[in-house]
């Protein structure tokens, strides 16, 4: 386990971030051997993910409610 | 069904706290009011509050049990650990599964409430300190609706009446089952036009133009509040909106039309001065005594006498300038929209011979009219 966090696991690290709960286990992990360069890249990709989804949830709100 | 156990419970402990009479007036709850909107705000607002009422019974139920059941007395021994990402991803979880929940009815509602297209009546509300105006704008037609509680009321030397501080001079007449858009700004600082029955709240803010819009289904008197703090009178600018049928409301436009050009020619003929005085006294405790007192000496710091002011026992024309056009920085409004060339002329000659003020002279209201003609549209009353 003193591997890199594969991209996957980088990516699940992230999004545990957003939902704010993860695992002492992947959390040292992390801090042991993951590069602090590849969390921000995918953080960014997915803060700008999650602006889209909002963005289109609001469209596909406003089309269910009519207006 | 929601309501009737409020109201049960509300009045059982009115029941209990005070008297029969007491129960009556025992209304915590939120009005359903009498349009669509006001309805859905209200249903929301009850389903949430059950959630919230479901959600407490179940977090205090489960700590109140944990605590009783495993009390030291019997020997409980706590069970130490540091975390236990399951139970953090089941708390997160289920909260958000809740608001998501909620989230769907609000949004719902929320889009209902901001779509403010196809009205068929435009009314144009200003805040202004302390009053509110109201521009029928199809209609050619704009008025001032003032607080008429009188003084007495408000100083405690009479009795208050059912309406204290809830009552205007002149009502905001719509009709009923009409789409009607509210189009909400401001004169001066940030006031909020809020009418309770219609749940429509608004900020009206001075350069901007806020949107709101309702359909009224019973014929009715509705009153509301300026509901941003604003100054000194800001508890004093209620709004009354009257709701009549169709043909009534008709019949109130030409009514109110007429009674707009028999002002105007009002003005045409020849006021004595006690005329003036006796209507420049009704104007002067409408527009002006909020700040400058009915005793014309106004608060010292803040709003300058008028007994004995160099203005209003100096040059005329100084005088009607200030009144028409105001003092920019400061809190002397500009009164040229506001009223009538009459009112103004009466008010003016009124300031210029109360209080111990003794000038004997007149201002006509041909004269003021004069020099409210070169700004035409925006004089107009």
């Amino acid at each position: 386990m003193s591997d890199k966090p594969t991209l996957w696991q980088t990516l699940l690290s992230v999004l545990s971030s957003f939902f704010g709960v993860q695992s002492e286990h992947n959390r040292e992990r992390d801090f042991r051997n993951g590069r602090p360069v590849h969390f921000i890249l995918i953080g960014l990709l997915m803060a700008a993910l999650f602006v889209i989804s909002i963005i289109l949830l609001v469209r596909w709100a406003l089309i269910l409610g009519g207006a | 069904m929601v309501r009737t156990i409020i109201t049960t419970i509300g009045s059982g402990l009115g029941l209990t706290l005070y008297s029969a009479t007491a129960a009556a007036a025992w209304e915590v709850n939120l009005t359903p009011g009498v349009t669509d909107v006001s309805r859905s705000v209200f249903d929301l607002h009850m389903t949430i509050f059950w959630i919230c009422v479901a959600i407490a019974l179940v977090v205090f139920g489960v700590m109140f049990w944990s605590i009783f059941h495993h009390r030291k007395s019997r020997g409980a021994k706590a069970h130490n650990f540091h975390e236990n990402t399951l139970v953090e991803v089941i708390w997160t979880i289920i909260p958000l599964a809740i608001l998501v929940a909620m989230a769907v009815p609000a949004t719902a509602t929320l889009v209902q409430m901001y779509d403010s297209s196809e009205a068929e009546l435009d009314i144009q509300v200003t805040g202004y300190q302390w009053k509110w105006r109201y521009d029928y704008l199809d209609h050619d037609l704009n008025f001032f609706s003032n607080l008429s509680t009188p003084r007495e009321q408000i100083t405690n030397e009479a009795d208050k009446q059912e309406h204290y501080l809830l009552e205007v001079d002149r009502h905001l007449v719509v009709p009923v089952a009409t789409k009607i858009r509210f189009l909400l700004t401001s004169n001066d600082v940030i006031h909020s036009w809020w009418v309770p029955a219609l749940a429509v709240k608004k900020d009206a803010i001075p350069g901007f133009i806020n949107e709101a819009w309702t359909v009224i289904d019973e014929p009715g008197i509705y009153r509301g509040q300026c509901a941003e703090l604003c100054g000194k009178d800001h508890g004093f600018m209620p709004v009354v909106i009257e709701a009549v049928s169709q043909d009534d409301f008709q019949q109130w436009l030409a009514d109110a039309r007429a009674e707009k050009q028999s002002a105007a020619a009002a003005a045409e003929r020849t006021w004595t001065l006690d005329e003036l005085m006796q209507q420049g006294e009704q104007v002067y405790l409408r527009a002006c005594a909020a700040c400058h007192l009915p005793n014309g000496e106004g608060v010292p710091g803040a709003f300058p006498a008028l007994k004995g002011s160099p203005i209003a026992l100096g040059d005329v024309a100084g005088h009607i300038d200030i009144v028409l056009n105001g003092k920019s920085g400061t809190a002397m409004q500009a009164f040229r929209d506001q009223l009538s060339a009459t009112e103004l002329a009466a008010v003016i000659t009124y300031e210029r011979n109360a209080w111990g003020n003794s000038l004997g002279e007149a201002v006509s209201p041909v004269q003021i009219a004069r020099l409210l003609e070169p700004s035409t549209g925006e004089a107009e009353q």
